[in-house]
C-alpha cells in the first residue's frame, strides 16, 4: 500500500511533462481526430514516447516495475485507432521487455493488448458516430481501468512462477490501477483544455474574419473608389482595432481612419513605400528593425509601424493597396498581420467579383437592348407605313426598302456576338439610315465619310447604330426644318475618332430615360473594349449641334493595319 | 363630300392617306400640312369638316395641336398613329376615330362612312391638355415656339393674335380665348391677356380705368370690366 503515494507521485511528474509538451506545436495533431496518416504517425510517435516514459517513471518493485505505461498505450489507441494503439503498445512493450525481470514477457504482451483495447474503443465510437465520447473522463477512466485489469490478468497467466506473479499482482494492482486511470483522465483533461483554448482562439479569429467578409460584401461591386474605400476602412477598423487603416488606389489615398486622422488626409498622392508595394506587387512590412514606419506629414505622429498589402484584380494586376498602421511601441500583433493578408485577399476577390458582375450586367444590358432593338416597334411600323406608301408610287424603290429593312433586322438578330468590324457596323447603320431617310424624306440629309483603312477594326456590337438612332429619334425627327446627320472619322494623336453629329442640338445630359441608358451602355462597352479614353464624348450647342464621338485607339488601328498586310 | 386636311410629318404617309381617301370618293382632301403649326394655320383658314391628325410630330404633337383649337370651331378628328399604344387606348376608350398606319383601306372606308353619317361633334376635352407649355408662333419667315412662361402678354389685332415676350412679338394661330383657358395669363382688356408675373406696375386712371406697365416697359390698357378681377388675382382687393 505504500506504493500508492509514490506511484501517484511518479504519475504527477509524468503529467507535468505531458503538460509542458502540450504547450508545444507537437501536441497540435492531438486536438483533432483524423484518419490522415500524418496524424496517425504523430499519434504513434507521441504516445510511444509517453509509453516508454511510463516505464522509466515506474518504481522498481521486487524484480518488476510498477508503472504508468498503460496511459500512453491506451491513449495511443484511443487517438490513433487499433493499429496505432497496437504499435504504441508493442513499442512500449518491447522496450519494457529489454528492461528484463520476470514479468518482461507478460508486460510486453499486456502493453500491446492495452494499446489494442484503446484502439478498439476508438473504432467502436467511430462506428457509433460518438467520437466525442473519447474526450469524456468517465470513458477514459473505465477503459483504462479495463486495460489495467486485463494487464493484471495477463501477468497472472503469463508470468512464471505463478506464485511470484500472484504476489506481485496483489501488491501492485491497486496502486497501478489508481495511478493509470487517474493519470489517463488527467492527461486527457490537459489535451481537452488545450483543445478548448485553441478552439476559442480560432473561433474569435474566424468570427472576426467572417464579420468583415459579411459586412463588406457588395461594397466593392462598383470598384475601388473613395466611397467604397471609406466604408471598408471603417468596417475593418471596427472589427480589428488596429491603430489606423488606409486604402489607396494606384495614385491616391482613398480613405484613412484611426490614429492620426487629423493629419492623414484622403485624396492625397500615395507615399513612396505604397508605390513600391504597387510596383513590386508584394507585401511591404514596415515593422522590422531595419525598416520602420515614419510619418512624413507630422513628426509627432503616434503611428510607428505599418504593413502595406497590394490589392489585386483578376489578372493579378495591382489596383490599390491596404495599409495597416499601429502606434509606436506597439508591434502589430501576429493576428493582425495574418488577418491583414486575409483581408487583402478578401478585398481582392471582392474587387474581382465586382468587376465580373459589372461585366455581367453590361452584357445583360446589352442583350436587353439588343432584344429591344430586334423588335423596336416604332421603327418597324414607321418603316412599314413608308414602304406601304412608296409601293404605290415607286414599286422598285419599295423593293429596295424592304431589302434594307430585312437586312437591318437580320443583322440585329445576328449581332449577339461581342464585337463586329466597323464595316459591318456601318452596313447595319446604312440599312437603318436608308429606311429613315425614306420615311423623313427631305427632312433628313446624311453624309458618311469614314477612312476606309479603319473598316476592319473591331468594336463592340451596337456602338454606332444607337448613336445614329438617338440623333434621329431625339434630334432630327423633332426638327421642323431640314436635319443634317454627319458620320465621319477624324485622326488625332491618340488614334481616330468616329464622330456623329446632328444639327438638332436637342441632346439633354443625364436624362433619365431609355436613350440615356442606351448611350450609357454604349459608353461602358467602349471603355471595356478599348480603354478609358474611348469613352463617349458628347458636346451640345443648344438647337444647333449635337456631337457624339468616341476614340478608336492607335493600338486598335495599327493592329488592324498589320493584320491587313499579313492577309 | 367632306372637306379634309391631312396633317402628318411624313410625306409618304400623307400621300398614301390622300390617295386612299381619294379612292373612297366621299372625302376631298383640300390641304395637307407637314407639322402641327402649319396644320393650325390651315385649319383656321379653311375650316375643314375633318382633320386626319398624326400624333407624333416634331415640336408640337397632334394632341397638343388639338388643345390649341377652339372647341366651337373644332373639326371632327381622325387620329392616326403607327405605334402608340397609350394613345390608341385613349381613342378606344372615348370612341374617337383613329387609323393605324399603314392604313387598311377597308378600315378607312368604315371610318369615312361613319363620319359621313354622324352629325354629333365628339368632345375631345378628355385627351386635350389643360395647360399649354408652349405656343407656336410665326415670326418673320420663321416659326417660333415660345414657352408659355416667357410670354408677357398677348393681344388681338387686325391680322390676328400677337404674342409678346418683351423682346419680340409674333403672330399666333391661337385665339385669346384658348390662351386665356390654357395658359396662366389673365384677361385685362377685351383684346389683352397679361402674364401676372410680367406686371411691373399698375397705374390707376380716372373713371375706373388702369394701365399696366410690364417688366419690359410696355403699357397695356386695363378696362373697367376686368380691373376688379385683375386686382383680385393680384391679391390687392
Amino acid at each position: 500500500m505504500e506504493l500508492i503515494p509514490s506511484l501517484l507521485q511518479q504519475m504527477c511528474v509524468y503529467l507535468v511533462f505531458a503538460y509542458l509538451l502540450s504547450k508545444t506545436p507537437i501536441f497540435m495533431p492531438l486536438l483533432n481526430i483524423s484518419s490522415r496518416w500524418e496524424h496517425k504517425f504523430s499519434c504513434y510517435l507521441i504516445f510511444s514516447i509517453f509509453c516508454i516514459m511510463g516505464s522509466y517513471f515506474g518504481l522498481q518493485y521486487e524484480d518488476a516495475i510498477a508503472n504508468t505505461r498503460a496511459i500512453g498505450a491506451v491513449m495511443g489507441g484511443l487517438f490513433g485507432g487499433p493499429i496505432v494503439g497496437l504499435a504504441v503498445g508493442m513499442t512500449g512493450g518491447i522496450h519494457r521487455y529489454f528492461m528484463g525481470g520476470f514479468t518482461d514477457v507478460a508486460c510486453a504482451i499486456s502493453t500491446s493488448v492495452e494499446g489494442l483495447i484503446g484502439g478498439l474503443l476508438h473504432v467502436y465510437l467511430l462506428r457509433k458516430n460518438k467520437i466525442n465520447y473519447l474526450f469524456k473522463p468517465q470513458v477514459i477512466f473505465l477503459i483504462t481501468l479495463f486495460a489495467e485489469l486485463t494487464q493484471m490478468a495477463i501477468i497472472l497467466v503469463v508470468a512464471e512462477p505463478y506464485q511470484q506473479a500472484y504476489d506481485l499482482v496483489t501488491t501492485v494492482a491497486i496502486p497501478m490501477i489508481l495511478a493509470n486511470t487517474i493519470g489517463a483522465v488527467l492527461f486527457m483533461s490537459i489535451i481537452e483544455d488545450r483543445k478548448s483554448i485553441y478552439e476559442k482562439y480560432s473561433t474569435t479569429f474566424s468570427q472576426r474574419a467572417l464579420r468583415i467578409a459579411d459586412r463588406s460584401v457588395g461594397i466593392l461591386n462598383q470598384g475601388l473608389n473613395t466611397e467604397s474605400a471609406q466604408t471598408i476602412v471603417r468596417i475593418i477598423h471596427e472589427e480589428t482595432n488596429v491603430g489606423a487603416i488606409a486604402i489607396t488606389d494606384t495614385k491616391n489615398i482613398l480613405a484613412f481612419i484611426g490614429i492620426g486622422e487629423q493629419h492623414h488626409h484622403a485624396n492625397v498622392p500615395i507615399s513612396s513605400s505604397i508605390q513600391q508595394a504597387i510596383d513590386e506587387n508584394r507585401i511591404i512590412d514596415l515593422n522590422t528593425t531595419a525598416d520602420t514606419y515614419q510619418c512624413k506629414v507630422n513628426r509627432r505622429c503616434r503611428l510607428g509601424t505599418a504593413i502595406i498589402l497590394p490589392l489585386r484584380n483578376g489578372d493579378n494586376k495591382v489596383v490599390g493597396t491596404i495599409k495597416l498602421y499601429e502606434a509606436r511601441r506597439k508591434l502589430l500583433s501576429n493576428i493582425n498581420v495574418s488577418m491583414a493578408e486575409g483581408i487583402a485577399q478578401l478585398l481582392s476577390s471582392q474587387i474581382l467579383l465586382g468587376h465580373y458582375q459589372q461585366q455581367q450586367t453590361l452584357l445583360t444590358q446589352a442583350e436587353l437592348k439588343l432584344l429591344h432593338a430586334q423588335v423596336n416597334p416604332h421603327f418597324l411600323f414607321n418603316a412599314l407605313t413608308t414602304i406601304s406608301a412608296v409601293t404605290r408610287r415607286e414599286p422598285e424603290k419599295a423593293r429596295i426598302l424592304i431589302q434594307h429593312l430585312s437586312q437591318f433586322f437580320r443583322k440585329n438578330l445576328k449581332q449577339n456576338i461581342e464585337s463586329v468590324s466597323l464595316r459591318e457596323e456601318l452596313s447595319h447603320v446604312n440599312a437603318y439610315l436608308t429606311i429613315e431617310q425614306a420615311r423623313l424624306t427631305n427632312r433628313l440629309r446624311v453624309s458618311v465619310d469614314i477612312d476606309p483603312a479603319l473598316m476592319d477594326i473591331k468594336l463592340p456590337t451596337f456602338t454606332l447604330q444607337p448613336l445614329i438612332e438617338n440623333a434621329i429619334k431625339h434630334g432630327i425627327s423633332t426638327m421642323l426644318s431640314a436635319g443634317k446627320l454627319e458620320i465621319y472619322s477624324h485622326k488625332t494623336t491618340e488614334g481616330t475618332r468616329i464622330v456623329v453629329t446632328d444639327n438638332a442640338g436637342t441632346f439633354v445630359k443625364n436624362k433619365e430615360e431609355s436613350t440615356g441608358l442606351g448611350l450609357k451602355i454604349v459608353d461602358k462597352r467602349l471603355v471595356n473594349h478599348f480603354n478609358e479614353r474611348s469613352s463617349l464624348q458628347i458636346t451640345t450647342t443648344k438647337n444647333k449641334l449635337t456631337q457624339v464621338s468616341f476614340l478608336l485607339p492607335t493600338t486598335a488601328t495599327t493592329n488592324t493595319l498589320t493584320t491587313n498586310k499579313e492577309n | 363630300m367632306l372637306n379634309a386636311i391631312v396633317i402628318d410629318d411624313e410625306q409618304y404617309a400623307r400621300e398614301e392617306l390622300i390617295e386612299l381617301l381619294h379612292e373612297t370618293k366621299q372625302v376631298q382632301v383640300i390641304q395637307q400640312a407637314e407639322n402641327a403649326i402649319e396644320g393650325l394655320q390651315l385649319i383656321n383658314k379653311y375650316k375643314p369638316d375633318i382633320i386626319f391628325l398624326d400624333i407624333q410630330m416634331p415640336q408640337i404633337t397632334g394632341i397638343e395641336m388639338l388643345s390649341m383649337l377652339n372647341t366651337d370651331t373644332m373639326p371632327k378628328v381622325v387620329f392616326s398613329t403607327a405605334y402608340d399604344q397609350y394613345a390608341v387606348k385613349a381613342f378606344e376608350e372615348n370612341a374617337f376615330d383613329y387609323l393605324l398606319k399603314p392604313v387598311d383601306p377597308a378600315r378607312l372606308q368604315k371610318t369615312v362612312e361613319r363620319l359621313v353619317k354622324s352629325t354629333q361633334q365628339p368632345n375631345y376635352d378628355v385627351i386635350t391638355l389643360t395647360h399649354l407649355e408652349h405656343v407656336p408662333c410665326i415670326g418673320h419667315n420663321r416659326i417660333l415656339i415660345i414657352a408659355t412662361k416667357d410670354i408677357e402678354f398677348a393681344h388681338s389685332g387686325l391680322s390676328g393674335v400677337y404674342i409678346n415676350t418683351g423682346q419680340q412679338e409674333a403672330t399666333s394661330q391661337l385665339t385669346l380665348k384658348i390662351l386665356e383657358e390654357k395658359t396662366p395669363m389673365i384677361r385685362c382688356h377685351r383684346q389683352y391677356l397679361v402674364n401676372l408675373k410680367a406686371i411691373k406696375e399698375i397705374q390707376l386712371l380716372d373713371n375706373g380705368l388702369a394701365e399696366i406697365m410690364t417688366n419690359s416697359g410696355q403699357t397695356l390698357p386695363v378696362s373697367r370690366r376686368y380691373l376688379k378681377r385683375l386686382k383680385q388675382n393680384l391679391g390687392i382687393l
